[in-house]
């Protein structure tokens, strides 16, 4: 990789506000993410962190009445005028918040529709492995309708769905919203050995201190915009807190 | 041995063997409701009115092409086929539920909106095919007609109709193998439930359902050449199939294969019973209390979960 190469980050976002109708969403956003980041967005509620992951993977321009403006761009290449399925083919996914499986189908065809994409089917079954490799619970319930699984469980399908399209970005919304504390971190082992296969990650993250435990980067959204951003090393709690709130102290 | 109990024997054993032939053909005339409906969520009340265009069809290619009206099917499969996915994108994609979901409107004003459409259809395809072929009744002729295979001293089975089943069987399977172990089956199966989820994984979920749609009506196209091969039929004969294949949705449950089949098999046995029993006029009005009950006390279907 050649020193230019690594001046360039792999995300870069510059202007992005979106809307709902008359609503905006998000505010004037600007952020950059390098390869090899986690970065952790934390917020309060309605501070705009799922919108703007849902703006980068195109979910923010398909119904008629939201829409985005600004810059997205991925490796040099424009993202904000694509479609959400051409966003994912180029290598950027979203593990939703909620999981949004598909409930009456088995973990397996789960996983499966995560490899629709033409380029992606050769390789599927390559993968699938991998991702029982790395969830190794999900293989013995491989034939189990996912509505039957506990929200851990499903969490872990969620993910390994969106690995299926092999992504070099993946973006995480609320992780670990309505999970155990031991299967959070059993969650977040698995967020770590994804990221050490070399694959970026995103993660809206209610916790604080989990969000700086595993971030090498933090940023804090208030009111549809970012008010902080920095190392983990950089910032205090308290500056972070007050961030969080938009009090000044 | 005992006269009466020989004879009791031989009308059951009668009522479910032409019942369980009767059935197989009801299968197939519904798959395509089922895909719909079951998996889709969308209501075609143009069904009926697609068979018997694809009956007309085979009727057309016939009278250019002296041969056997299975070959027909090489023709009217694909001709459906493209129509249902051209109707599917430029019309349906715009009314369906997930499109009204996608607009923020509710999913039920999604069902409705189908409806208008596909009666609209329904309309133009029988005065359609009324301006072009005019009102008498057709029939595909074929040597099979009265056919039949003797399996006992008093128990035959028509030969066409056990044709017929075979072919429903290994459509059946077809569809049940492609909704499962296909990646665009698969793909039919999750756009349906959340396009937005769908686009994540890569799927445009218009192509898909245009797909899915083009299939539903391909599985028609066969359904239309049966009809034709076992009945006469005319323009506006559509909304009696309709009907049957309703019939056959509700009482198998909706989106599963296994259950299109189950609910044609007991649409055939009992119809085929009831005019064993209560004379031909019984046959109809049986299928229908029949689904009028499960109606009342099962809605979801017989064997839905």
């Amino acid at each position: 990789m050649t020193p230019m190469a690594d001046a360039v980050p792999l995300l870069r976002i510059a202007g992005l506000s979106a809307y709902y109708g008359e609503l905006r969403a998000i505010y004037d956003i600007a952020l950059d993410i390098r390869e090899g980041d986690i970065l952790a967005i934390i917020g309060a509620n309605g501070a705009g962190k799922s919108t703007l992951l849902k703006s980068i993977v195109g979910l923010m321009n398909r119904g008629e009445a939201a829409h985005i403006r600004g810059r997205v761009e991925f490796r040099g290449r424009r993202l904000d005028t694509l479609e959400t399925e051409a966003i994912v083919d180029a290598g950027v996914t979203l593990v939703p918040e909620g999981r949004r499986l598909f409930p009456r189908m088995t973990v397996e065809d789960n996983l499966r529709a995560g490899a629709f994409l033409p380029r992606l089917r050769p390789t599927a079954d390559r993968r699938l492995a991998e991702i029982f490799g790395l969830f190794p619970k999900l293989r013995e319930r491989r034939r189990q309708v996912v509505s039957e699984m506990s929200g851990g469980e499903q969490q872990m399908v969620a993910i390994g769905r969106a690995l299926m399209s092999s992504p070099s970005l993946i973006l995480f919304d609320e992780l670990s919203l309505g999970l155990a504390p031991a299967v959070v971190d059993d969650i977040y082992r698995k967020v770590r050995e994804i990221h050490a296969k070399g694959v970026t990650c995103v993660i809206i993250e209610q916790d604080m201190r989990r969000a700086l435990a595993v971030a090498n980067r933090v940023c804090v959204m208030l009111e549809g915009a970012i008010v902080l951003e920095g190392a983990p090393a950089e910032l205090t709690e308290d500056a972070i807190t007050a961030a969080y709130f938009g009090s000044e102290r | 041995m005992n006269e009466d109990l020989y004879w009791m024997f031989i009308d059951v054993a009668n009522g479910l063997l032409s019942g369980s032939m009767l059935g197989g053909y009801y299968a197939v005339i519904a798959i395509g409701l089922a895909l719909n409906f079951g998996v889709m969520r969308l209501v075609n009340l143009a069904h009926g009115d697609w068979l018997i265009l694809a009956a007309y069809l085979a009727v057309a290619f016939l009278s250019m092409a002296n041969v056997s009206p299975f070959w027909t099917l090489l023709l009217v499969v694909p001709v459906m086929y493209v129509i249902g996915y051209v109707i599917q994108r430029v019309m349906l994609n715009r009314v369906s539920v997930q499109a009204a979901e996608r607009r923020g409107m509710s999913a039920s004003f999604g069902l409705m909106s189908p409806l208008l459409v596909t009666f609209g259809m329904s309309i133009v395809i029988g005065q359609g095919l009324l301006a072009v072929f005019d009102s008498n009744a057709m029939a595909i002729r074929n040597e099979l007609s009265f056919d039949a295979i003797r399996l006992g001293e008093d128990l035959t089975v028509s030969t066409l109709r056990l044709i017929f089943f075979g072919i429903a069987l290994l459509m059946l399977a077809l569809v049940q193998f492609f909704l499962h172990g296909t990646h665009m089956g698969r793909a039919i199966r999750a756009a349906s439930d959340d396009p937005e989820i769908a686009a994540l994984m890569g799927m445009n979920a218009n192509k898909v359902y245009a797909v899915a749609s083009g299939i539903s009506l391909a599985t028609a196209g066969v359904a239309g050449v049966m009809i034709g091969m076992s009945r006469s039929f005319q323009p506006f004969d559509g909304p009696t199939f309709l009907l049957i294949a309703f019939g056959v949705v509700i009482l198998g449950g909706l989106g599963s294969m296994v259950g299109a089949l189950v609910g044609g098999l007991i649409l055939g046995i009992v119809q085929v019973l009831a005019g064993t029993y209560f004379g031909p006029s019984a046959q109809l009005v049986a299928g229908y209390i029949l689904i009028l009950f499960v109606l009342a006390v099962r809605p979801q279907g017989l064997f839905s979960r």
